[in-house]
């Protein structure tokens, strides 16, 4: 009779604990799909408004200034087709007439698949970069402001079971509301799962070296653990009026992490050891190079970064050319970079998608080569495009064309979670109607 | 009056009193819990005002910027006030680390390796341990400890031979209570 009752009870308490959703640690209430087809994602958001016709369309000036005939392609690294003969301004050197090799020996378009047009939600940077985070652009979104609805950070946190250091975001600068932009504001998600943030030109740079680059070292047991106990003591009594302070949940040893890849960074540059791309010359180059390093250090299931160097179009077109120039040339050098860090070779999935386009018609500012600039607020500033490469994605394929768009900015970080085994049906009550993620639009 | 007649009334009397103690003590318990039921009317007899009692941090309601932090911080650990220069570059460092809790603790332990930080010696904590806790108290919380938080700290620095005064510091100013006012 007891064995019989035992058999019956463990029984059922087994069928539950199958069936039941249970709650782990993290936070997550459901199992990720577990459908993983990379253990790596890196998406880069670039680079700050480029005009479809200089990027894809491969133009050059041919389509942006009256009397400049010379087509081609300066992104020689993502895209595939010949450089300008001709008025080379985008290199280095005086007047910028010597372009920067190739890093790829082959183009990411030949490796992965090329959205040549996609939509972009968004014809601003801020909106654009939310569109891309949060696979929206709800109504009262504004500059300043988290992002209302949950980002691609929460989502993997709290439904994949990511860490804090599983997922990262590298800005390029602390402007235009960039460090908002690892959590959202939604009172389901929030800060608890959201993602780590470096804006590593300033967290490295020469204020960051005088403030952050000396810190003490205590032993972990005799000193740290005491001083945390203290602080626990003095937390839980503040508790009691009800007041609680939370914080990303970067777990003791996440933290002992983070610490050493500092001190780290700062040893690198005192020894001028950092990973650089060979032209670093601006912040975007600069960027990426802090980003190898990241990547390196905490082999991410999913990291973000942000150029924005492109931005420098609403005045000085040579500008623009140059720094569309380098950012193509920085992710050449991130995914070149990315196959010699074993964890991640062969195991990652970039995926490239700008925040918005350009304007098909200029404004009247000249530069010094008395070339018309571009802002962004037109039809022709909703045209993007987005390359993915890696595990599933077809080498070589080229889906939709110019004025054939497939895909919207937004299906960049649904294809992130897809790739990383998120169950994506928990994140639809927020998203942009129609965002699916890029592998299902092959 | 017989023997007989004698006892009978013996036992008459005894009965009598055991009744009549029986009904005392009927009317005495009556009493006892008539006396002991409360009286709703009663409440609020005592004139007195309801005070709602909370702790001496229960008003800090709103989270410091991270300006008022560093100033606080530097005016707590150097007992002298910070250049707004300073104030400015540390908001930009602060704003490029996600976990700003991280970037706290970062920052306090780099500014402890500034000799000019006005910390007391462990001799001198140990010498008054009392008169430390209600100091760091007032110096980070601009309040006096309670009975129950000055005995806890005071068993917990005796009990951790490694605490030193620069770890208290160092709890107080990463605690939550610091990041209110």
């Amino acid at each position: 009779m007891i064995r019989r009752e035992f058999l019956k009870k463990s029984t059922l308490a087994g069928a539950g604990a199958i069936t039941a959703p249970y709650l782990l640690p993290s936070g997550r209430l459901f199992a990720a799909s577990g459908n993983r087809s990379a253990n790596h994602v890196v998406l880069v958001m670039f680079a700050g408004g480029v005009r479809h016709q200089e990027a894809v369309g491969m133009r050059y000036l041919d389509d942006s200034q009256v009397g400049e005939p010379y087509p081609g392609n300066i992104m020689y690294n993502m895209l595939t087709g010949a450089p300008p003969e001709m008025k080379i301004v985008y290199g280095t050197g005086e007047g910028g007439i010597n372009p920067i090799p190739p890093i790829l020996s082959q183009s990411l378009a030949s490796q992965g698949t090329l959205f040549a047009e996609v939509e972009a939600l968004s014809t601003g940077h801020f909106g654009g970069l939310n569109s891309i985070i949060q696979g929206s652009v709800p109504g009262g979104q504004g500059l300043k402001q988290r992002p209302v609805n949950p980002t691609i950070f929460e989502y993997l946190r709290r439904h994949g079971g990511y860490g804090a250091t599983d997922t990262w975001f590298v800005g390029n600068s602390i402007g235009g509301s960039l460090p908002l932009l690892n959590y959202s504001a939604n009172p389901d998600y929030g800060i608890k799962y959201g993602g780590n943030f470096f804006a590593p030109l300033i967290t490295f740079g020469e204020q960051g070296f005088e403030y952050l680059g000396n810190a003490k070292v205590y032993h972990p047991e005799n000193e740290l653990a005491p001083m945390y106990q203290l602080k626990a003591f003095l937390d839980n009594n503040f508790a009691n009026n009800g007041l609680l302070l939370d914080s990303l949940g970067n777990t003791e040893e996440e933290k002992q992490s983070i610490k050493m890849f500092m001190d780290l960074m700062y040893e690198k540059i005192q020894a001028g050891t950092i990973t650089l791309p060979p032209v670093t010359d601006n912040a975007d180059t600069a960027t990426v190079g802090f980003a190898c390093e990241l990547l390196s250090w905490f082999k991410p299931a999913f990291s973000v970064v942000n150029l924005s160097s492109v931005d420098a179009c609403h005045s000085d077109f040579t500008g623009y050319l140059k720094s569309l120039h380098r950012a193509d040339h920085a992710v050449g050098f991130l995914w070149d970079y990315i196959q010699q860090i074993p964890e991640m070779a062969g195991n990652t999935t970039l995926i490239c998608v700008p925040e918005c386009g350009r304007n098909d018609n200029p404004n009247a500012i000249l530069d010094d080569n008395n070339w018309l600039a571009y802002d962004h607020s037109d039809f022709n500033s909703t045209r993007i495009f987005s390359l993915c490469v890696g595990a599933g994605f077809e080498p070589g394929l080229v889906r939709g064309s110019e004025g054939n768009p497939i895909g919207r900015a937004s299906d960049a970080m649904m294809t992130a979670a897809d790739i990383l085994g998120v169950d994506t049906s928990l994140m639809s009550p927020y998203l942009y109607g129609g965002t699916t993620s890029f592998l299902d639009q092959l | 009056m017989s023997t007989q007649d004698l006892n009978n009334k013996i036992v008459e009397s005894s009965e009598q009193g055991s009744l009549g103690k029986l009904a005392l003590l009927a009317t005495a318990t009556a009493a006892a819990l008539q006396s002991c039921k409360k009286d709703p009317e009663q409440v609020g007899v005592y004139e007195l005002n309801d005070v709602a009692l909370t702790t001496d941090s229960a008003n800090k309601t709103r989270l410091k910027t991270n300006e008022q932090y560093v100033s606080i911080l530097f005016t707590n650990l150097f007992q002298a006030g910070i250049s707004s220069d300073i104030v400015f570059e540390l908001n930009e460092c602060f704003l490029s680390i996600g976990d700003q809790e991280l970037a706290r603790e970062v920052l306090i332990s780099n500014l402890f390796n500034n000799p000019a930080v006005q910390l007391p010696t462990v001799e001198n904590m140990m010498a008054d341990l009392d008169g430390f806790i209600e100091e760091t108290y007032k110096r980070f919380f601009v309040r006096l400890p309670s009975e129950g938080e000055k005995t806890w700290v005071r068993n917990f620095i005796s009990n951790n031979p490694y605490m030193t005064p620069e770890l208290v510091y160092f709890s107080f100013a990463l605690s939550n209570e610091y990041m209110y006012y």
